[in-house]
């Protein structure tokens, strides 16, 4: 019995520690470049810096006291909360049908699988680029075919507008990350047992039906997590955005990130930058739970 | 016997050596190992072939000196400096564009103070503009090596023939072609104001012709304001020029790093494009033979209402030094580290800067902000520019370089909602009068 427990804990321990010993690179990575970087974030957030002084002066809550009064960072937060309901609207559903599509079709699509995947392949920075020549406001795709219609030169300006540029960008974005929902649901689809399907036509359910009401209630909790992850995606979105309009025009398109970052390294105001950066952290967090906590789905059949 | 032969060769190799150093007056540098850590942004050549000429030369003249040349990409460079600025791995040695980040790297103690260097030792012969733009608070804290440019209005001599209009010397006259051109199914103005300190050319220029450099500087220091007559003039001329259709529809989004606007002079959309005079190279690159065919320069016209009222017609826009060094040699002790410091000013004035680096740059039409230098110019183009830019009375540096850090970007906000007509020349004045006190009071 001793002899037994002794045992017991040995192995135990030993698991311990080769559980520590295991896990102790990637705690050591997320310490160093996770959690330290957002509390140093906080921390800086407290300075008036402007980023490369030796001279930070602490103002306590001061930066804080001016987020919360700032026009512009809740108008860019405004922004977040539109980019982030229309992708959810756009990329979930969009992924979804051509997934579906995909499923039923069988191996004989996979030639789409590959051509709708692409878009997700290319850097941020190229669709930025592209994107600006296809909206150019002349020779750009929509002012060709507007001026194809009207039969004289037509001018589209997508880009150079509020709010049709906030909404141009939600259309690139969607175009950007729909075939990652789309390969999502394409996973989530075949992790559905074929028996299902079997019994659901032996039970005499035409295709449509099964879909509808076998299928896609089973995706409930892959919907869960991509709608968690589009929305986290839009509240911290940056890059394309930037390469694209630089928030412009006159802040048209300005989300959180891009305020953040021009604070921070065009406008010399580091101690501010980072109060943003806090904000946001905040903010997205609160979102992201908020989420998990109303939206229940049942987790199994 | 040896010995007196020995006696008078060593004498003879002191002389040599004396009128060598006599030659040039230049710092004495270390024969120790040192390493000077350099930053660019000449990722592509012929810039970079000439950057590096620069530094091969001097590596070669002191073979105890190592320079590590890092081509920095320029999009990003801004916040590398930054970041590399805050955790202490700046280099010793810097490219930037002088006004207002300058001002910002020196208050933060990464600028070596080189007046002292340069009133004692030998450099080339800066025009006034040029030193002028490397100072701030009366300190010199960086040496110039790129070119001048000018800000100038390019054009389609071609259509200006076709249409039967002449080079425009008055604003009123600039717009009687403007109307002419449009008549003649011409846009007149290509702009890729998407980029913003594109429309600003046009309110720097309209602010300077009206008011020369008083109603700026009184803004700038606010003694004056950004509401005041100019402004509101030229950002009311401004949005009377949207509104008459002087400008191709869609500027705001338009980019000019894409070269969007120059490929609306290319298709014969648009008549004229007041830009920078690096276009001229662009253009050139682009084609030779629609260059050489249609481009045209003339400077900004002038505004008769003013002159008769005695406001300088000859304050120009542009910047006289393109791109300046900074030095950044410390002790650890925080104290001044004279020896690299010595070696750094010398490659900046010596080797950039020299007879081989300025030919080059000539050939690629870059000129260099040194004396002299304005008779060599071939171009015709380039002639205008360089001949506007040596008889200005004053170069106003790019508001958006001048201007504080934090006020350039409202500034360019302002240039979006001015030109878009969502805002009032008054209200543009205000929130730059905002963003400016604020600016003031830190």
């Amino acid at each position: 019995m001793n002899k037994k427990n002794s045992l017991e804990r040995a192995t135990s321990r030993s698991t311990a520690i080769a559980a520590a010993v295991f896990l102790f690179p990637a705690l050591a990575m997320i310490l160093i470049y996770m959690i330290y970087p957002v509390v140093d974030t906080f921390v800086t957030s407290a300075y008036q810096w402007n980023g490369i002084s030796a001279n930070k002066v602490p103002v306590g809550m001061k930066n804080w006291q001016d987020l919360l009064k700032d026009g512009a960072f809740w108008s860019a937060f405004q922004h977040n909360l539109v980019v982030m309901v229309f992708s959810i609207l756009l990329q979930i559903p969009l992924g979804l049908m051509l997934a579906t599509f995909l499923d039923a079709g069988g191996r004989k699509f996979n030639i789409f699988k590959v051509i709708w995947f692409f878009p997700y392949l290319m850097s941020s920075v190229a669709i930025a680029f592209l994107f600006n020549y296809i909206l150019a406001t002349k020779g750009g795709i929509f002012s060709e075919i507007a001026g194809f219609f009207a039969g004289k030169k037509v001018y589209v300006d997508l880009l150079g507008k509020n709010p049709s540029a906030l909404f141009a960008i939600i259309g690139v974005m969607a175009w950007q990350f729909t075939p990652f929902y789309m390969v999502y649901f394409i996973a989530g689809y075949s992790n559905i047992s074929p028996s299902l399907y079997e019994a659901a036509i032996i039970d005499g359910a035409t295709r449509r039906q099964y879909l509808f009401k076998i299928a896609i209630p089973l995706l409930g909790p892959i919907f869960k997590t991509a709608c968690t992850m589009s929305m986290i995606g839009s509240l911290k979105y940056f890059d394309m955005i930037w390469n694209m309009t630089q928030g412009g025009p006159a802040g048209g398109t300005e989300l959180m990130a891009t305020y953040m970052y021009k604070l921070s390294f065009q406008k010399f105001n580091m101690g501010y930058g980072s109060c943003v950066a806090a904000g946001m952290f905040i903010l997205i967090t609160v979102i992201a739970l908020l989420f998990q906590k109303i939206f229940v789905v049942k987790e199994d059949y | 016997m040896t010995r007196k032969i020995l006696c008078t060769l060593l004498v003879l190799m002191l002389l040599c050596v004396g009128a060598l150093a006599e030659g040039k007056n230049i710092p004495e540098l270390t024969k120790e190992p040192l390493t000077i850590k350099l930053w660019d942004i000449a990722t592509e050549d012929p810039t970079k072939s000439i950057q590096e000429g620069a530094v091969a030369r001097f590596m070669a003249d002191y073979p105890n000196i190592k320079v590590e040349q890092v081509h920095q990409q320029n999009d990003n460079y801004k916040q590398q400096l930054i970041v590399a600025m805050s955790s202490g791995q700046a280099p010793d040695m810097y490219i930037h564009w002088g006004g207002g980040p300058m001002a910002e790297y020196y208050k933060s103690g990464f600028v070596n103070d080189i007046t002292e260097l340069y009133n004692t030792y030998d450099h080339p012969d800066f025009i006034d503009a040029a030193v002028a733009q490397a100072t701030y608070d009366g300190k010199i804290l960086a040496i110039p090596f790129g070119g001048l440019s000018g800000c100038d209005i390019f054009y389609n001599k071609t259509i200006f023939k076709e249409v039967g209009v002449e080079v425009p010397k008055t604003i009123t006259e600039l717009e009687d072609v403007c109307e002419k051109l449009k008549a003649a199914g011409y846009v007149p103005f290509s702009l890729a104001n998407g980029s913003k300190w594109t429309g600003s050319m046009y309110y720097m220029y309209l602010v300077a012709r009206h008011s020369g450099n008083d109603e700026f500087n009184a803004a700038y220091d606010q003694t004056g304001s950004f509401t005041s007559e100019a402004f509101i003039w030229a950002g009311e001329k401004i949005q009377e020029w949207v509104d008459k259709g002087y400008f191709n529809p869609g500027f705001n989004s338009l980019v000019t790093d894409n070269g969007e606007d120059r490929a609306l002079l290319y298709d014969n959309t648009c008549a004229m494009m007041l830009h920078g005079s690096w276009q001229v190279r662009s253009i050139m690159t682009d084609s030779r033979e629609w260059y050489e065919a249609n481009l045209g320069t003339f400077r900004f016209p002038e505004d008769e209402e003013a002159k008769a009222k005695g406001v300088p017609q000859n304050v120009e826009i542009g910047t006289a030094i393109g791109n300046g060094f900074s030095f950044n040699c410390w002790k650890e002790d925080g104290s001044v580290d004279q020896d690299k410091l010595n070696a750094c000013y010398v490659l900046a004035t010596q080797y950039y800067n020299d007879d081989t680096y300025n030919k080059e740059q000539m050939a690629n039409n870059t000129t260099p902000s040194i004396k002299g230098f304005e008779v060599g110019v071939e171009d015709p183009n380039m002639q205008v520019v360089i001949n506007t830019f040596f008889d200005a009375s004053n170069v106003q540096l790019w508001y958006d370089q001048y201007l504080p850090a934090s006020v350039t970007e409202v500034h360019k906000d302002c240039m979006t909602e001015l030109f878009g007509k969502t805002k009032t020349p008054k209200e543009i004045g205000e929130a730059q009068d905002a963003a400016m006190k604020a600016e003031l009071a830190k």
